[in-house]
């Protein structure tokens, strides 16, 4: 079977013969005049390929204004001399169209050429050979103009190179160029496309780029090293008939110059430089921040929930905001860590035996008492190595605080007392604690036994327990305790001023201190005291119960005598032995505490019928009771 | 909601880009609407009448490929179209030296005579499947809206040759083109069709200054 692909080219493929030829179309002499087939063969029939008289070889126009046509003698070499054959053409323009000779003969080439007076395009010409006695006419020799122009090459070829490939091993190349001049290009009377052929020297095959009217091409993929031929031809658009081709240039790229990897090589060099400037600024701007990162401090021991830098600050507002669990009143929400990472937390035990406030027989020479020298057990005095002053075993980390031992008085004893509270059964960890306390353990001075003589009801706070269970900080910094058995009753206004100079005493002595208890002594300048002016009746029972220690240098202050954390005496007092301490099993969501149910409390020594027997368990204060006694 | 608005906002401006695309070409009486420059109205028109003789010529060599492999494509004895009896300028220098409103005219003539052979070529012929029809009578509907275009901006001056109209150009074709076979019409109509380009690009240069012109 035949085909004719794009280009016009007949390619035949006889199957039994394996036979393959193509034959041009455009540019056969004769085209093939029926095609035969006979069984798988199928035969081409063409008619002579070249006629044996004259005949004319080939008319081309080139510009579309003027066109020539060659012509050949044939076979007939006696009619080779100029003017045997005459060329006569017939311009159909009308019916009556005769025809003429040519215009203007160029016998050195067999040439007839027409100019443009001659030349019309749209209209069929048809060419003839005359000799003296014979016309020689083929009808193939009819054409119109437009259809056989073959336009000029283009001229000015030159080429840039575009881009090199980062391997550096091809390249991609723009070759531009000017139509030819002959064409009339800018009226629009000609349209040209350009077709664009390259190959590498010395090769055979041409790369064809496809047609394009316009005067660039870009050639991608040329190796460097090699060396390439362009050549570029036109035609009109849409007419199929190719111009020659155009003089070739040459490309060729030498081998690129190793600049591409200095110019890499300078600018990593360039940007590591940069970075390393850049990462020891921040590290000299940064030190500070850096020293923290790569080597965090230490951190210092405290108490847990409080803040050493806070208190150094002296933002006791901010303190007393923080002790107060954010505003609300209430136990921290660390309140139960509080409680659970102390070891002695777990001396907290309810013990049946303890409820009774009956029972508390023992209690009265209990370690409190022993340890304040009441009973007279004995007294140590301290020696720590502390420098004049208290060595005080306070919390985990086994530092210790050191107090003026002038200072210490019985106040500050219970204080500590309190933030030690034990447990009467558990005899070991009493005789720890004891020997803890043997550092503490001191004589009373006189002046406190005076006191205690003159005063007995003083020592009502001195009665109690020496373990008691501190439930909840102050805002003030005082430390609440639960009750020991003895419940103080109340306070006579007295023993409020008696305290209250002792605690100036205290306070004007202590205030240099950096202790450790920070809950109580904190140190500061202008650390506002608010605590209990009046507190509610509501919480009746609640402020009686509860020892503070007076820890602020507000007693200089003049309008302190309110400033007593010691709340005022209760309009209704009610209290019922419970016992020292339970077990905290929990806090709720209002951020008290939820403890062991207590034992069912005793009928109360004292009722008045004003009051109302609080159903919290006497001891223990909630929050809401406690916000209440802050103002 | 995002996705809400964002679909809202796309209707919107789609609506008016719409509404942009579908205005209609202004007329002469309107004022203030967008109009075509001339440039561009030329521009357009050559473009449509390259794709036309592209089509043409397609449509005219597959023919001769399959029936009859010519060597200048002339085929077998003359043709005779319909059209040879209006006057067409034969060359660069003829068509340069026609007046403009003459070549308009010739134009459009040209055009006119094209649309009934080619609808009636596109119904009765299976072979030919484009309708080359619809692509004549847009040609000649631009070449018209350019012929108006040109006369309002005064550069048709000439009064002895006005724009015919196209009743008054039907009635000068004596040859009738139900007489032409296919081949006939196929290679009329090509050359008819690269007449129409060239003489589109001559004006072009004589209306529309440009370098080179």
């Amino acid at each position: 079977m035949f085909t004719v692909d794009q280009n016009k080219l007949l390619s035949c493929n006889f199957n039994l013969l394996h036979l393959h030829f193509r034959i041009d179309l455009l540019n056969a002499h004769s085209a093939p005049l029926f095609v035969c087939c006979i069984s798988d063969l199928y035969l081409l029939v063409f008619s002579p390929p070249a006629p044996l008289e004259p005949h004319f070889t080939d008319c081309v126009s080139r510009e579309q204004e003027t066109f020539r046509c060659w012509w050949s003698p044939g076979i007939f070499q006696n009619l080779s001399s100029p003017g045997d054959l005459r060329v006569f053409y017939l311009k159909k323009e009308s019916l009556s169209s005769e025809w003429k000779e040519c215009p203007e003969y160029i016998h050195s080439n067999r040439e007839c050429f027409f100019d443009r007076n001659h030349t019309a395009i749209w209209i069929t010409y048809c060419m003839q050979l005359r000799s003296q006695n014979t016309r020689y006419i083929n009808e193939d020799d009819c054409f119109t103009v437009e259809n056989i122009v073959r336009p000029d090459p283009p001229v000015s070829l030159n080429w840039t190179l575009l881009n090199v490939s980062p391997s550096g091993l091809s390249y991609d190349v723009v070759v531009i160029w000017t139509p030819p001049p002959s064409a009339d290009v800018r009226v629009g009377w000609m349209r040209i496309e350009y077709e664009v052929q390259y190959r590498e020297i010395n090769t055979t095959n041409w790369e064809a780029l496809e047609v394009q009217p316009y005067t660039k091409q870009t050639i991608y993929g040329l190796h460097v090293g090699k060396e390439y031929e362009v050549h570029i031809r036109c035609k009109m658009q849409g007419f199929s008939k190719y111009g020659d081709f155009s003089d070739s240039i040459f490309i060729q790229v030498t081998d690129i110059v190793t600049e591409e990897p200095l110019m890499f090589i300078l600018v990593l060099v360039l940007g590591i430089v940069g970075v390393l400037i850049l990462i020891m600024l921040i590290a000299i701007t940064q030190q500070h921040r850096l020293m923290m990162i790569l080597l965090p401090p230490v951190p210092a021991p405290k108490i847990k929930g409080i803040d050493s830098e806070l208190l150094k600050k002296g933002k006791l507002d901010d303190l007393n905001f923080f002790l107060n669990g954010g505003g609300f009143g209430g136990l921290p929400p660390y309140a139960p860590e509080f409680y659970h990472d102390e070891p002695w937390v777990e001396f907290i035990e309810v013990e049946a035996e303890d409820r009774d406030g009956g029972g508390k027989d023992d209690s009265l020479t209990s370690d409190t008492q022993m340890l304040l020298g009441l009973t007279q057990t004995g007294c140590h005095h301290i020696n720590l190595g502390c420098s004049n002053a208290l060595g005080f075993p306070n919390n985990n980390l086994g530092q210790t605080s050191c107090y003026d031992p002038a200072v210490l008085e019985a106040n500050s004893l219970m204080l500590m007392g309190s933030l030690l509270p034990g447990q009467p059964e558990e005899e070991e960890e009493e005789e720890k604690e004891a020997a803890s306390f043997n550092d503490i353990k001191r004589c009373p001075t006189s002046a406190e036994s005076d006191e205690n003589k003159h005063n007995p009801v003083q020592p009502t706070w001195i009665n109690t327990d020496f373990y008691a269970q501190v439930s909840n900080v102050m805002p003030s910094g005082g430390v609440v305790l639960s009750p020991g058995q003895h419940v103080r009753t109340q306070e006579s206004s007295s023993t409020t001023e008696e305290e209250t100079r002792k605690k100036e005493n205290i306070i004007e002595t202590e205030e240099k201190k950096q202790t450790k208890l920070l809950v109580v002594n904190p140190e500061g300048n202008g650390y506002t005291v608010e605590n209990i002016r009046s507190p509610p009746p509501s919480t009746s029972v609640s402020p009686t119960e509860y020892q503070t220690v007076e820890p602020s240098p507000m007693s200089r202050s003049h309008g302190n005598q309110s400033a007593n954390i010691v709340p005022d005496p209760p309009r209704c007092q009610i209290f019922t032995p419970v016992a020292d301490y339970t077990v905290v099993q929990e806090l709720d969501s209002h951020r008290s505490l939820i403890l062991q149910p207590p034992p069912p409390p005793p009928p109360p020594q004292q009722s008045l019928p004003s009051c109302v027997p609080l159903k919290v368990p006497i001891g223990y204060i909630t929050p809401d009771l406690l916000g209440s006694l802050s103002p | 909601f995002l996705v809400s608005v964002c679909v809202v906002w796309l209707l919107c401006v789609s609506v008016m880009l719409c509404s942009v695309c579908t205005a209609p070409v202004c007329t002469n009486a309107q004022v203030g609407c967008h109009a075509v420059s001339l440039n561009n109205l030329f521009d357009r028109i050559i473009q449509h009448s390259a794709k036309m003789h592209r089509v043409s010529n397609d449509l005219h060599q597959q023919f001769e490929l399959h029936v009859l492999p010519s060597r200048n494509q002339v085929g077998r004895g003359g043709h005779i179209c319909h059209t040879s009896t209006i006057m067409t300028p034969n060359g660069k220098e003829n068509a340069q030296r026609m007046a403009r409103e003459g070549l308009t005219q010739v134009i459009l003539q040209l055009l006119m005579a094209w649309t009934d052979p080619l609808m009636n070529l596109h119904h009765s012929s299976t072979n030919v499947s484009v309708d080359m029809s619809s692509m004549v009578g847009e040609l000649r509907r631009g070449v018209q809206r350019l012929a108006e275009k040109m006369h309002t901006l005064g550069l048709l001056t000439d009064p002895d040759s006005s724009v015919v109209s196209p009743e008054a150009l039907m009635t000068s074709h004596p040859v009738p083109w139900r007489l032409m076979n296919l081949y006939d019409i196929l290679y009329c109509f090509r050359r008819d069709s690269n007449k129409v380009h060239n003489y589109l690009r001559i004006l072009k240069c004589r209306i529309v200054p440009e370098h080179g012109c």
